[in-house]
């Protein structure tokens, strides 16, 4: 009686989730369909089940091109700098941030850290190339006038992956800074209380009390993030980079975007996009294992 | 009891509100392009309940009127009339009361992003009645068997203007549109040699500095790097450069392709192109080479190199794209560009109009051989108009380009309406708003000499009406209205076309040797080789690299896929 009544009041609830089911279900598992492609010669006319079967032939071409392995390791290389520094950043600030005392004052960092986040990339490569120029550019000049030699930042190959790093953290930090905040007052006063009797300082209480309570959130959001290990930003690279620094900015996405879409090699294009989707599985079942054997953390 | 079972009654109704509104988005965002297909499918069963009726005819009317679809691109920095868009405008409108097609455009895209929405678009099948495509794209297309035969539609409803203009220069825009025997595209540019490049240079600039036009390679460098480095703007700082390349290195302005001829290199395969549409040159044995990979493009790229580091090139040139590569020129921070004849049009039309003490001069190639500038030219068309195989009415595109046609270079030419509008200090290119006619290709280069001999005589009776509108407009210049520089620029004698009729007069056009489709490892090379090509070059030319890298640059291309593509070309026999 208890068991069917509780089921008839979750009907509600298992409509409300219709939407965002069915969402997922057109958009996500639908163009799943479409996966066939990278191991056909697919034509145009014949569609999806009509093309020509070629195997393996569309991963033999992308391994047989000579920047592909370039490519892939400016991606890993970029997509872990941006996953490590996205970590970092933004627990060091929330640690920081929780630590003031003026309310007024945490709120508006906390906002304006969080504004670049709803500027696209498209917006935000045009304010930076402005700002990044060595001529003109506000920075450079702030250099020079410390002295310093001017930067061609979005132009040198040596500097590109750092900027795009540095660029990326900025615009993203605010938003998982704000993730942590949040759990920072779920962790109980009553522990602060007891730790001050016992005659922990601030360090001690940060290390053994705010972390600690934390750390279920870190481990959610690194699993998450090591899914995107192949990811390392199309909108951002793409916007802003050029033929001189392919070599060490290319990344898989614009790779395939230059040689895939813009010359209709759809094959090709599909099976670039196959071979990052198994690597991101794999990738987040391992931390995912990880974050359970490691810190008893299950996140599904 | 009753409280709970409002509650649930309320959430249902909240779930259904969500799921609602969800749905009202989702088709709110659609609505642009669901629209006219709705529109073109419900045609043809009002159509077909009457009489199926194509009128005879090149300008038949439809009745009743059909709709038609279309997709346009423009340029972000062309401003147009506020009643004159792209999606509605003076062609539109007639369009539909004169000829009985209601044409609508299913998207505009920026001029970039235009290639891949419609490869986007082709795959998704969502394909409107006629559109543009480039040369990959229409190869892709036909062989996939995707585009309407035009073979017969051409010959039974094209217009005499419309046949004249395709059937010249040997009916070479025919013969690159057809594919196994069958006319598939109809070519939207090619056929003649007005994309040569001239040299662009600040006259205003020069007369500053005290220096005369460069005829040499030497006295171009000499200039550049004087623009850099003398102050030609005069406020004090050095803050100019003296020649604007863009980061695609190669293309209409801004580019490398005149420099590279200077030196007697030929080249052209633009950091943003498909990677497919280069330039061959017939080799001592008769068989292909590859322009782009010779030593004279080794010696030009080293004096571009000497230029960069002099700073006569802009630093950045390298993240720069061609709307900010045209911004140097018109905020005058450039004082040199290469360029095709419609660079007066655009970038630096209105310069000269809003102030006056601006002066741009056209100027041939200069020569670094001792001999003159021979310059390159594709003359092969490279965008086509292609009608889809599952249009209703694929002669509608045809009909469409003979209205255009006749209103333009045609009987019923009427310049001041159709082609451009002058309000105030500009000039409005309404031509352009047209999805497509058929241009005559040497028809500006013939509306040169007349108009110039008619200058001679002072008498322009004998002029057509479109010549005899840029014979007033030259007029208007002479007499002092500066908004008329871009006529002055173009017509006039010293102007854009006297120096291209000088390179066409001379023989001194060089165009690729091969002219066939682009072979199957173009096609699944191209990219990757262009993208080596314009990293070597933007790495030489800013001195990442040093000039001999271009040895090993020229090794690598052949490795990577130039012998095969080579002796592809070779092996078709249309090697000329």
């Amino acid at each position: 009686m208890m068991a069917r009544k509780s089921w008839r009041m979750e009907i509600p609830l298992h409509f409300m989730i219709m939407p965002g089911l069915i969402f997922i279900l057109i958009f996500a598992y639908g163009p799943m369909v479409g996966l066939v492609i990278a191991f056909q010669k697919f034509n145009i006319g014949k569609g999806l089940f009509g093309s020509e079967w070629i195997g393996l032939e569309n991963f033999k071409y992308v391994y047989s091109l000579p920047d592909t392995m370039n490519v892939i390791r400016n991606t890993v290389y970029i997509a872990f700098m941006k996953i490590v520094a996205g970590l970092v950043a933004p627990i060091i600030t929330a640690l920081l941030l929780n630590e003031l005392r003026k309310q007024l004052f945490k709120r508006t960092v906390q906002t304006l850290i969080y504004l670049p986040n709803f500027l696209s990339w498209v917006i935000l490569s045009g304010i930076l190339i402005e700002v990044l120029s060595p001529t003109t550019g506000i920075l450079n000049d702030f250099m020079a006038w410390f002295g310093l030699e001017r930067v061609f930042f979005l132009g040198n190959a040596k500097w590109f992956p750092y900027v795009m790093v540095t660029t990326d953290v900025w615009k993203e930090f605010g938003f998982s800074t704000i993730v942590y905040l949040a759990a920072l007052t779920g962790i109980s006063p009553a522990l602060y209380e007891a730790s001050v009797i016992d005659g922990a300082n601030r360090w001690k209480q940060t290390l053994h009390i705010t972390l600690p309570g934390m750390l279920p959130i870190i481990i959610l959001l690194t699993t998450l993030s090591l899914g995107q290990v192949l990811n390392a930003g199309f909108d951002q690279i793409f916007n802003m980079y050029s033929p001189s620094v392919y070599e060490t900015g290319d990344i898989i996405d614009t790779y395939v975007y230059r040689i895939g879409l813009g010359n209709g090699q759809f094959g090709v294009a599909t099976a670039v996009g196959l071979f990052k989707s198994v690597i991101s599985l794999f990738a987040i079942s391992l931390s995912y294992i990880l974050a359970y054997r490691i810190a008893n953390y299950r996140i599904f | 009891m009753a409280r709970k079972k409002f509650k649930l009654f309320s959430m249902i109704v909240l779930t259904f509100a969500l799921v609602f509104v969800s749905a009202c988005t989702g088709s709110g965002n659609k609505d642009n392009t669901a629209e006219p297909a709705k529109a073109s499918s419900a045609s043809p069963s009002a159509e077909s309940s009457k009489a199926p009726a194509v009128p005879d005819g090149p300008f038949g009317k439809y009745d009743p009127p059909i709709n038609v679809t279309t997709v346009r691109s423009s340029t972000p920095s062309v401003e147009y009339l506020p009643d004159q868009t792209l999606d509605d405008n003076v062609w539109y409108r007639e369009f539909a009361s004169e000829l009985g097609i209601n044409l609508k455009n299913k998207w505009t895209v920026n001029t970039a992003q235009y290639p891949s929405k419609i490869t986007v678009t082709m795959v998704s099948g969502d394909m409107p009645d006629f559109f543009i495509v480039d040369m990959q794209q229409f190869q892709t297309l036909a062989q996939a068997g995707q585009l309407a035969d035009l073979t017969e539609i051409y010959d039974k409803y094209a217009s005499d203007t419309v046949k004249t203009a395709y059937n010249e220069s040997g009916g070479i825009k025919l013969k690159a549109g057809t594919v196994d025997g069958k006319l598939l595209g109809m070519a939207v540019d090619g056929g003649s040699n007005d994309d040569a490049h001239s040299l662009y240079i600040r006259k205003d600039w020069m007369e500053k500095l005290g220096r005369t036009a460069p005829t040499t390679m030497d006295e171009l460098m000499d200039l550049a790097i004087a623009f850099a480095n003398e102050d030609p703007d005069g406020d004090g700082k050095k803050n100019t450069y003296g020649l604007d390349i863009s980061k695609d290195i190669f293309g209409g302005f801004a580019s490398i392709d005149g420099f590279l001829n200077g030196f007697g290199g030929y080249g052209f395969n633009p950091a943003n192109g498909s990677g497919t549409n280069l330039i061959f040159l017939k080799g001592q044995d008769g068989k292909a080479i590859y322009a782009d990979i010779q030593p004279e493009v080794k010696t030009a790229l080293g004096k571009l190199a000497d230029l960069f580091k002099a700073g006569a090139i802009h630093p950045e040139f390298s993240v720069m794209d061609g709307n900010k590569a045209g911004e140097m020129l018109t905020s005058s921070k450039v004082g040199m560009t290469y360029g095709a004849f419609w660079v007066p049009t655009w970038p630096i039309n209105n310069m000269h109009t809003e102030d006056p003490s601006i002066d741009w001069g056209v100027y041939e190639a200069p020569s670094g051989t001792g001999s003159p500038t021979i310059v390159q030219s594709s003359g092969m068309p490279s965008r086509f108009m292609v009608v889809s195989k599952n249009s209703k009415n694929p002669e509608a595109m045809i009909k469409v380009m003979n209205y255009a046609t006749e209103k333009l270079t045609g009987a019923q030419k009427d310049i001041g309406k159709y082609h451009t509008i002058k309000q105030g200090d500009k000039n409005y290119q309404i031509h352009t708003l047209a999805p497509i006619y058929a241009p005559s290709g040497e028809k500006n280069q013939n509306y040169h000499y007349q108009v110039l001999e008619a200058l001679k005589k002072g008498d322009k009776s004998g002029l057509d009406e479109e010549a005899q509108l840029y014979y007033d407009q030259v007029k208007a210049y002479d007499g002092g209205d500066a908004s008329q520089w871009v006529a002055h620029t173009l017509w006039d004698e010293n102007g854009v076309f006297a120096t291209l009729g000088k390179y066409k007069k001379n023989n001194r056009i060089l165009m690729t040797a091969y002219t066939g489709a682009p072979t199957a490892t173009m096609v699944a090379k191209g990219p990757a080789l262009r993208d080596l090509e314009a990293r070597a070059f933007t790495e030489i030319i800013m001195g990442a690299k040093p000039l001999d890298y271009f040895d090993e640059f020229a090794k690598q291309w052949l490795e990577q896929g130039g012998n095969d593509i080579l002796a592809e070309i070779n092996a078709t026999g249309q090697v000329q």
